[in-house]
């Protein structure tokens, strides 16, 4: 056999016929199997996470905001004028006075330099997810691979990339970039990839690391190794898919952390971004309208909730997730 | 209720216990009833599963929040436990019902020191008044059960399995309570030393002519240190009566089964036997006798109906068909 | 238990190192080279030019510069700050590094406390209101937007109701006339606190060691009229308004940071709870009859400490740039302020100070941590 057989084909005693149809069939079969395992652990999960009161309504809250990241495009395609509505160069000529308070044509009201604050809030909701979304992807795929190799090599490899973990973890990640920011131009991008290895490489791949200890010993990829099955396979086909439903938990801890800490700096004024929920805050303060108090709330209202509530809404789905993932922290009467 | 002499120290009726599960309700523990004089052991056995643990922490009232007892008295030297309020039940635990878990490993608290540990159940039920006082008791314990006093001083990581054991024994001791629960005290030791602690159980016992429950799934265990014997199966009790007649002629099949499944060291020889099948699901037992997919003497009544009760002499089992042909009588035994 | 130590130690030092030649890294990384960015800059007096050179060695190949950035770090030698032109970066870090401290310190143990009481009756009574309104408003706190909520607190607290002062560390009016500085009183105040807290807890370990039940009872009073004592003393030294001034502006920082850290150990510590109660010693600990309050303070979360005190190092990180942000909002003058000031105006010695400094700083909440783990846990202890 040149090729690496799947598992199923390697069982002892499995068919008397000739080995091509065999394997087809098998691999067929193990497909199906697969996927029918999948979807009823999916399912299962699933039941568990709808059990979890607070997971559901962070689902939800996630599920709005991807609507409200949806809808500026078709706003300004349809309803806005860009002259006035454009979040960072539009202009409310409409009104005498800036900052304008909440009115039927914006909202939400404008932002001191007469910009709309509902249109302001909606664009910056899809650079979010795109933010959060790049970071945890990139920390998952750091993680996993890191995660899954020092598990498989273990001794040095596996020294070296757990202490560096540990010192990534010494490090306040906040401070940290804003000294890069003092050094870079940093941008959404640079920012994102920036979180994403701090996370990849950081604590997400400790914890990954263990996980992926607990699947080297399964027999399943004791029975792949002595079907001659290469290093890289057994580790990119048998341990890091195992390592999936853990790390799609990590992502969500990213999300929230990547975006934290974009409004962070934004708010210190340190990002070059067009616009975000940071900025808009940093607007207002830089320009003293936050200490006025309820007098102009929706300068910092909106933005400052949407900031708390996305964050936590994706830190407390990873929480919710946790209990389907970590059965330890289910209630004692399952 | 005044408590005569010869009255039991423990008297067990019908006690039923549920647990309500995701998957619906699991009826742990049926219409349980038994007693246990001064002085006096009993052996609880059964495969695992069969509520015979359930049974143990229904006594302590140490149930998880999902457990519901249905019915059932458990009179403790003539008080109710089951009616008892939540206060009660704790200043009472350990002070008359003590227990030696089954996970001796895990039952020391690892942060404190031993004899702390023990001290601290002395205080709580104000048996000694001074420290000084209860660590004198402490140290008479440690000798009582094998241990050297001085190992009061150390931390439960320092002491092996056996020591660990002779810890939790000395520990269940340490208020004279008038009933010891052992839950499989030796399971997770090797024989010898086994062997050895169910010895020094047996002499502590009759030494302080206390009374002990042994909770085991290992006949060998029984035999060795019980008077009595109930045989649970699928939550009830199938078989009761003293150790020496249920060993020369058990009643029930499965009682016969389970001690054909243990090698015996010092009897005759006979061949192994081994029972087929899983224990019955509890959450759906079959109807009838719970035994009857198991058993080879099982008929069409056994599988439609629950079987009465069968008395010989002091033992009786619950069986449409009970083994030797010299039952008595049918009908309710007069055991209680 | 000294070899366990002694190992961390060894990879703490090594830690240290690694964050000191990656500064120097990311130094060399930006755009544009050191020397020519900063001692081409038109805006420098030809002095400073010189001293920089000297200091740096930034006409020498880069293996020499790298060795002397070495040499300078261990030797406290950061050059002199450009922002606060001629003060050396060490002698303006020496100066902030106790407020923050302070901040850091109160708060942390604040939040850790409070996390802690939560975390364990939340795991305790599982699916009551308490859980629910705990885990809402702590993890609400938790990803609150920090400098929204620091500034909630200072429009609620300072303007609306007016109980403590906007920000900064002292009101110069209160301070007009005095012959003393900020820093000789400060400082004062912090050796004050720091004796009680020595004096309070000797107190309660020696007469705990005496296991005399009437010496016991004696503890609390003695150490509350040693609390008593303290600001009547500060009454009459004559600098009490001063200190009190500090203290009126260290409130609000610091109840601010304890709120949005304490959700972490709080979260922590029920899901280590839920798994100390299922352990084989808190049945046996309900089985002997103690008091449930005891078998969930004693043993349950006892044992659920171990693990919540491993990860309080992900929680003083959190709070290190929690007071980062809570410093630049209430304009507290420490060393997270201070990085962020220096940022802004490209004053680069004093940004890799400040780095350095508050990665010391992380390095030194490892050891602590390392050190109580080691008290906490008798299987370390013993080995």
């Amino acid at each position: 056999m040149t090729t690496t057989p799947p598992i199923g084909s390697t069982m002892p005693g499995s068919s008397p016929e000739p080995p091509e149809i065999a394997m087809g069939q098998g691999r067929l079969l193990l497909a199906k199997a697969r996927t029918r395992l999948a979807l009823r652990s999916f399912r299962n999960g699933w039941s568990i996470f709808l059990e979890s009161r607070i997971g559901v309504l962070s689902l939800l809250t996630i599920v709005v905001f991807a609507v409200m990241a949806i809808s500026h495009p078709i706003l300004m395609a349809t309803v806005w004028d860009p002259e006035i509505y454009d979040p960072v160069t539009g202009y409310a000529f409409d009104e005498t006075e800036q900052p304008a308070p909440p009115s039927w044509k914006h909202p939400l009201g404008t932002d001191p330099l007469g910009r709309d604050v509902l249109s302001q809030l909606l664009s910056s909701t899809g650079s979010e997810f795109v933010l959060g979304i790049t970071a945890a992807l990139v920390t998952v795929a750091i993680a996993t691979t890191v995660g899954a190799v020092a598990a498989y090599y273990g001794g040095l490899i596996d020294a070296f990339f757990m202490r560096l973990a540990d010192l990534i973890i010494a490090l306040p990640s906040i401070s940290l970039l804003i000294v890069l920011s003092a050094l870079f131009d940093l941008n959404l991008f640079y920012l994102a990839l920036i979180i994403g290895v701090l996370g990849g490489f950081g604590g997400t791949a400790i914890i990954l690391k263990s996980q992926a200890l607990s699947i080297k010993v399964k027999p399943y990829i004791e029975a792949a190794r002595v079907a001659g099955g290469g290093h890289f396979r057994i580790i990119f086909v048998h341990i890091v898919p195992n390592l999936l439903p853990l790390s799609l938990l990590y992502m969500m801890f990213t999300v929230t952390s990547a975006i934290f800490a974009e409004a962070v700096l934004s708010f210190l004024g340190l990002l070059d971004l067009r616009m975000s929920w940071g900025i808009m805050i940093h607007t207002a303060n830089v320009g003293g309208y936050l200490l006025g108090g309820t007098r102009y709330w929706w300068l910092v209202v909106p933005a400052g909730a949407s900031i708390t509530f996305l964050c936590s809404a994706f830190y407390l789905a990873g929480r919710a997730l946790d209990e389907v993932v970590n059965p330890r922290l289910r209630r004692r009467d399952d | 209720m005044s408590v005569a002499q010869t009255d039991p120290v423990l008297k067990v009726t019908d006690l039923t216990l549920r647990y309500s599960t995701r998957q619906g309700e699991v009826k742990a523990v049926e219409e349980v009833s038994f007693e246990l004089a001064k002085g006096q052991s009993l052996g609880l056995v059964g495969e695992s599963g069969c509520g015979k643990t359930s049974v143990a922490n229904s006594l302590m009232r140490l149930l998880p929040d999902n457990a519901r007892l249905v019915k059932g008295q458990v009179w403790l030297n003539g008080e109710d436990l089951l009616s008892l309020s939540d206060e009660e039940v704790r200043r009472f635990r350990w002070r008359r019902i003590a227990m030696v878990f089954q996970a001796a490993m895990n039952s020391l608290d690892p942060v404190y020191k031993v004899g702390q540990q023990v001290i601290e159940a002395i205080e709580t039920h104000g048996v000694e008044t001074t420290i000084d006082d209860a660590e004198e008791r402490v140290a008479r314990l440690f000798r009582l059960v094998g241990l050297d006093p001085q190992l009061m001083e150390r931390y439960p990581h320092e002491f092996s399995g056996g020591m660990r054991q002779r810890a939790i024994i000395a520990m269940a001791l340490s208020c004279d309570p008038d009933v010891i629960i052992a839950d499989e005290p030796t399971t997770a030791l090797d024989v010898i030393v086994q062997d050895r602690i169910l010895r020094e159980l047996k002499s502590i016992q009759q030494e302080l002519r206390m009374s002990v429950i042994y909770i085991t799934h290992d006949m060998a265990v029984v035999a060795e240190v019980t008077d009595r014997i109930g045989v649970m199966y699928a939550g009830r009790l199938v078989e009761f009566g003293n150790t020496a007649d249920v060993f020369r002629a058990p009643m029930h099949p499965y009682t016969a089964a389970l001690m054909s499944s243990f090698p015996s060291v010092s009897g005759e020889r006979r061949p192994l036997g081994s029972l087929s099948g899983e224990p019955p699901n509890l959450l759906d037992p079959p109807l009838g006798c719970a035994f009857h997919p198991r058993c080879a003497y099982a008929t069409e009544v056994c599988r439609r109906e629950s079987p009465p009760q069968v008395s010989r002499g002091q033992q009786w089992a619950a069986c449409w068909h009970p083994l030797d042909g010299q039952t008595s009588s049918t009908g309710n035994h007069d055991a209680y | 238990m000294i070899g366990y130590l002694i190992r961390r130690m060894w990879q703490m030092a090594l830690t240290l190192l690694l964050i000191l030649t990656v500064t120097f890294l990311l130094v060399q990384a930006q755009p544009g080279d050191y020397a020519s960015f900063y001692v081409l800059d038109p805006d420098l007096p030809t002095e400073v030019k010189e001293q920089m050179r000297a200091t740096f060695g930034l006409d020498r190949p880069l293996w020499q510069q790298y060795l002397i950035h070495m040499r300078n770090t261990f030797t406290g030698n950061f050059g002199v700050s450009f922002g606060h032109f001629p003060r050396p970066v060490m002698e303006v870090l020496l100066e902030r590094l106790p407020r923050t401290l302070v901040l850091f310190v109160t708060a942390t143990g604040a939040s850790f406390y409070i996390g802690f009481l939560l975390g364990k009756a939340i795991a305790w009574r599982r699916g009551g209101f308490l859980e629910y309104a705990a885990t809402i408003s702590g993890t609400t706190l938790f990803t609150v937007f920090t400098p929204a909520f620091a500034l909630m607190m200072i429009w609620v607290f300072a303007f609306k109701l007016g109980w403590f002062p906007v920000g900064k560390f002292l009101d110069p009016l209160v301070w007009r006339g005095s012959d003393v500085t900020a820093n000789s009183v400060f400082s004062l105040m912090l050796i004050t606190a720091l004796a009680f807290a020595v004096f309070a807890f000797w107190v309660l370990f020696a007469l705990k060691r005496k296991g005399n039940t009437g010496m016991k009872r004696l503890s609390i009073p003695i150490i509350l009229v040693a609390a008593l004592a303290i600001p009547l003393v500060w009454a009459l030294s004559g600098i009490g308004t001063l200190a009190l001034d500090i203290l009126k502006h260290m409130v609000l920082p610091i109840v601010t940071l304890t709120l949005i850290s304490f959700a972490g150990t709080m979260l922590l510590t029920r899901n280590s709870m839920l798994e100390t109660i299922r352990e084989d010693y808190v049945m046996a600990a309900r089985a002997k009859g103690l008091p449930e309050k005891q078998v969930r303070d004693r043993h349950a979360a006892r044992n659920a400490l171990l693990p919540v005190v491993t990860s309080l190092i992900y929680s003083l990180i959190f709070a290190i740039d929690g007071s980062v942000i809570v410093e630049s909002v209430f304009s507290w003058p420490g060393t997270g302020m201070t990085l962020l000031e220096a940022v802004r105006s490209e004053d680069m010695p004093l940004v890799m100070g400040a780095i350095v400094f508050i990665g010391l700083f992380s390095l030194l909440a490892h050891v602590i941590v390392d050190i109580l783990y080691v008290y906490l846990d008798p299987r370390i202890r013993y080995q």
